[in-house]
């Protein structure tokens, strides 16, 4: 018994509800924490207590009985000291030179959780402290006077046309510097995670993550193990963001390493704390904007330059700040297009993958900067993205023609119908002091690309597989075997409808199990807006292999070799019928398993140089538009969102009702990002590093949603879906400082947007003039 | 501190059990007990994905010294629900109003949300922000959650 889910007829476009509801509303779910493990330890990082500095030893207190615990030390590392994540700049355990506050200096596992924490208590480290660099206003002000101390951790620039041609033709030039601060993923499932050995010697690891192949094979070089020893699983998991994307590989590296030493399963589960402190955040940003303007609006060149504050290592920070340049100046027409994008070095947890990876930070500088631009020729803001969006047959700053599956400008249009913007906008307060409550509409429009960049998804050939098996005793079905996991974001539930719809079997007969590295082959990791788009088209052609090899089967054995179709669960052969099940059911008896499975390509003319940057940027882009409404308090600054007018052009919606859920939850997380989340750095530290001081949206923060879709599917791909995870992510900042400029006549050019910072503006304002 | 003993109704069931005072119910409730339903999402009462009722209060158990909860305080989890036909309406709602995504605030955003309903199964959307306030989702934004609450009402049996 218990909750039912209710499956609508089809499977493809239909409002089906979460495959994974029934169990996560009875508490039956069960995530990394809640396995009991017999023998189990528990490990604990034993961290730097200054963010720079080179250490000198580290001593233990003899007194301790050391005999308890284990202990793992950089010369008990198997294989390298270095953290495989991406670039080697960052080692597992730090040795010599500490770059973080919390680096881990050694490892300990105990029996129980008091105990390994009493252990990590009794290391002294001894430290010789050296200055460090921490905010973004310092890299900008090094980075301005062309300070060669700045330690760049990565670059990258794509240009088109003639840009000094481009400002030579314009009318007027504007300018714009647009700040982002940090944001922390805030998973309400902390990191947790479990090794143990196997008796091949090798390690079984599993938790909570995003993406099994990146700890296999990245743990290979720290443990000394070839890949076929190292098993990665999903197990449920409470929420990601892309906090448990790359990270993952340091926390199960910890697991593995202490249980390789202690010869016992280890689990490390975080405390909140330790949670927020120790791993990654989104970039905080900088971005400055120059463009030429004619008189009539015309865009004639656009010079970006977008810096990301990375962390003291690299890790990901490359591939976020590719994803940041290609939507630095994305979304609107012109010919000369410069845009230069830099990594720098601070003293604080390597900054890393968080939903939109890179885009949210380039997309609030860029259309914060449009509406700037709009004013600087007198242009209402929707006439100017009107004039000046992309469309059908346009070309990208990186050169990419864009041929079909475009939603622009429809979903401008949407909106701005939609939320009656134009009439709003006239209501706008403007700061007047008549006016009880400020009132005002803001706009952003923006794109997204699906997948990974460039060619990657042509390079890398994601697998997906579906296998006919016994899924349940006496109930035969298919199983779906892909790496991507559910982290809350209902992937599966697609999965599972894009599976029956291509075998065309009931939903009921299809069931996709948390990814395991044994099991499963590389679909690749879930990120990127790419699991709809690319891994069910795996999956999707998976299925059409399996029916057709079903189909056979059932004309050979059962119809003596007449044309037979599997259709809506049934065989169907002139006139006759019998049951998927029943046929499945002699298919498995006579060969037992089969799997099939499909690559995923992409069209063979699109082309992309990954060193100039340039040519289709992305297999496809997602469309999205943006109206916020605001109401701003002019005594107090109180700013509350009324309402979010949104439309999204994802291609095909599998699932209308998950689509929906994932642009409620996305936009509700930029609320955070634009009004709320506020995050410095004091002494080396987060300043919020609790739930208490770490602000995120609870339920009567959240504004009326009016959330639309139009599709224009991705052709190319069966059935047709582009990405959705990310993209609520990227427009409603922006949208709402415009509308906050309309409520008060003050420009924001920082996020997250306090009522202080509001005060500030308008003293500033009033002093001057 | 030496160990004390308590009995209580857990979901319907008697259960005794001895621990430490101080103790928190949270760990007593999910490693003695064994309902990891419950969850811990912070440890310090700010996210509510721990949330269980005692005599139909909600309380963050990750803040209650399991010695303070009295001899014959019923506790109810999220493991419990299911037993009751009001339990079971919630939960219909939640999973038709696709009110769960991860799934990791959902048995402590359930707890509320049974709590408010037993005692006002009418609730305006004022009572529901309030009764939900303490409690943080990451994944949903809250609007299918409250859309949850809103069908269970309207489902919700009364005698
Ligand atoms: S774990 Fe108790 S309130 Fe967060
Ligand atoms: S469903 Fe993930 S935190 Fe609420």
């Amino acid at each position: 018994m218990g909750p039912k889910r209710k499956i609508k007829s089809g499977h493809v476009g239909a409002d089906s509800t979460r495959v994974d509801a029934p169990d996560k509303v009875r508490g039956r779910a069960v995530y990394t924490d809640d396995i009991d493990v017999p023998g189990c330890w528990y490990g604990k990082v034993v961290r730097s207590p200054v963010a720079h500095g080179r250490l000198r030893s580290l001593k233990r207190d003899e007194e301790f009985d050391w005999s308890r615990v284990s202990v793992v030390l950089p010369d008990d590392i198997p294989g390298k000291n270095i953290a495989d994540l991406f670039i080697h700049d960052m080692p597992f355990i730090a040795h010599d030179e500490i770059n973080y506050l919390g680096e881990p200096l050694a490892l300990v596992a105990a029996p129980d959780r008091e105990l390994a924490e009493e252990a990590a208590r009794h290391f002294h480290p001894d430290i010789e402290e050296l200055p460090g660099i921490f905010h973004m206003e310092e890299i900008v002000d090094l980075y301005k006077k062309q300070d060669s101390s700045l330690h760049s951790l990565g670059e990258q620039t794509t240009v088109k046309g003639d840009i000094e041609k481009g400002f030579s033709e314009a009318d007027m030039i504007v300018t714009g510097e647009y700040w982002a601060g940090y944001q922390e993923q805030l998973y309400i499932e902390p990191q947790a995670m479990i090794a143990e050995m196997t008796d091949d010697g090798g390690v079984f690891i599993r938790g909570s993550l995003q993406c099994p192949y990146f700890i296999n094979p990245e743990l290979c070089l720290t443990l000394n193990l070839p890949p076929e020893k190292i098993r990665v699983k999903q197990e449920m998991t409470g929420g990601a963001f892309g906090g448990k994307e790359e990270y993952p590989t340091l926390i199960a590296g910890y697991c593995a390493l202490l249980a390789m030493k202690s010869r016992h399963p280890v689990k490390i589960v975080f405390d909140r704390n330790e949670d927020i402190l120790f791993t990654t955040k989104r970039h905080p940003s900088w971005g400055r904007l120059k463009t030429g303007l004619k008189k009539d609006g015309t865009i004639t060149a656009i010079h970006a330059e977008l810096l990301l504050n990375g962390g003291a290592y690299t890790t990901i920070s490359r591939v976020v700040l590719a994803r940041g340049i290609l939507h630095a100046a994305m979304g609107y027409r012109c010919d000369n297009v410069f845009v230069d994008g830099r990594i720098f070095k601070t003293h604080t947890f390597p900054c890393g993958a968080f939903r939109g990876f890179g885009a949210p930070q380039a997309t609030w500088a860029f259309e914060s900067h449009i509406e700037e631009l709009a004013k600087a020729c007198g242009m209402l803001p929707q006439e100017f993205r009107r004039k000046n969006c992309l469309v059908q047959g346009d070309v990208t700053p990186t050169g990419m023609v864009l041929k079909d599956s475009v939603g622009s400008p429809a979903v401008l249009d949407q909106v701005l119908d939609r939320s009656d913007f134009a009439k709003k906008l006239k209501q706008s307060s403007r700061g007047n002091p008549k006016h009880k409550k400020w009132y005002g509409i803001g706009l952003a429009f923006f794109a997204h690309g699906s997948g990974f960049t460039g060619d990657g998804e042509a390079r890398f050939k994601a697998k997906g597989a579906v296998e006919l098996d016994w899924i349940e005793p006496n109930h035969p079905g298919v199983n779906i075997r892909i790496s991507s996991t559910e982290m809350g974001q209902g992937a599966f539930t697609i999965m599972d409808q894009i599976a029956a719809d291509a075998i065309s079997i009931p939903l009921d007969d299809v069931r996709c199990p948390l990814p395991d590295t044994s099991l499963c082959p590389n679909s690749g990791p879930t990120v990127a807006s790419r699991t709809t788009m690319v891994v069910g088209h795996t999956v999707h052609g998976a299925g059409l292999k399996l029916k057709a090899a079903l189909e056979e089967f059932a004309s050979k054995e059962v119809f003596e070799g007449r044309p037979v179709v599997l259709e809506n669960g049934r065989f169907v052969c002139s006139g006759e019928a019998l049951p998927f099940r029943q046929i499945a059911a002699s298919y498995l008896d006579k060969h037992g398993r089969l799997r099939t499975e499909h690559q995923f390509t992409l069209p063979p003319d699109l082309k992309w140089d990954q060193s100039t940057f340039k040519g289709d940027a992305y297999p496809a882009f997602s469309w999205g538009c943006n109206a916020a409404e605001v109401e701003v308090d002019p005594l107090t600054f109180e700013i509350r969102l009324k309402k979010v007018t949104a439309c999204f052009d994802v291609g095909r919606m599998i699932n209308p009702l998950n689509c929906k859920a994932q642009a409620e939850g996305g936009l509700v997380q930029t609320i955070g990002y634009a009004l709320m989340e506020k995050m410095g750095i004091r002494n080396g530290k987060y300043d919020a590093d609790r739930m208490q001081t770490y602000i995120v949206p609870t339920m009567p923060d959240i504004p009326e949603f009016d959330i639309t879709f139009v599709e224009y599917p991705y052709e190319f791909s069966p059935p047709g879906a582009k990405g959705i995870g990310e993209m609520p992510m990227d427009g409603l900042a922006p949208a709402i400082a415009n509308a906050i400029e309309n409520a008060t006549g003050l420009r924001c050019n920082r996020i997250p947007i306090m009522p202080e910072d509001l005060f500030t503006l308008h003293r500033a304002k009033h002093q001057n003039g | 501190m030496s160990n004390v003993k308590r009995t209580w109704n857990v979901n319907g069931e008697e259960k005794t059990l001895e621990f430490p005072p101080l103790r928190r119910l949270l760990d007593v409730i999910r490693e003695d007990m064994r309902f990891t339903g419950c969850k811990e999402g912070c440890g310090e009462g700010e996210c509510g994905a721990c949330t269980v009722l005692l005599d139909g209060v909600p309380v963050t158990s990750c803040l209650v010294a399991a010695g303070q909860v009295p001899d014959g305080t019923q506790i109810l989890t999220v493991e419990g629900l299911e037993k009751t036909e009001q339990g079971r309406v919630l939960q219909e709602a939640y999973v038709s109003a696709g009110a769960s995504q991860c799934g990791f605030c959902i048995p402590g955003m359930l707890m509320a949300s049974f709590a408010l309903l037993s005692k006002n199964s009418r609730p305006t959307e004022e009572d529901i922000l309030d009764a939900h306030g303490g409690n943080i989702c990451r994944c949903t934004g809250y609007v299918k959650i409250i859309e949850a609450v809103r069908l269970a009402a309207q489902n919700w049996p009364r005698k």
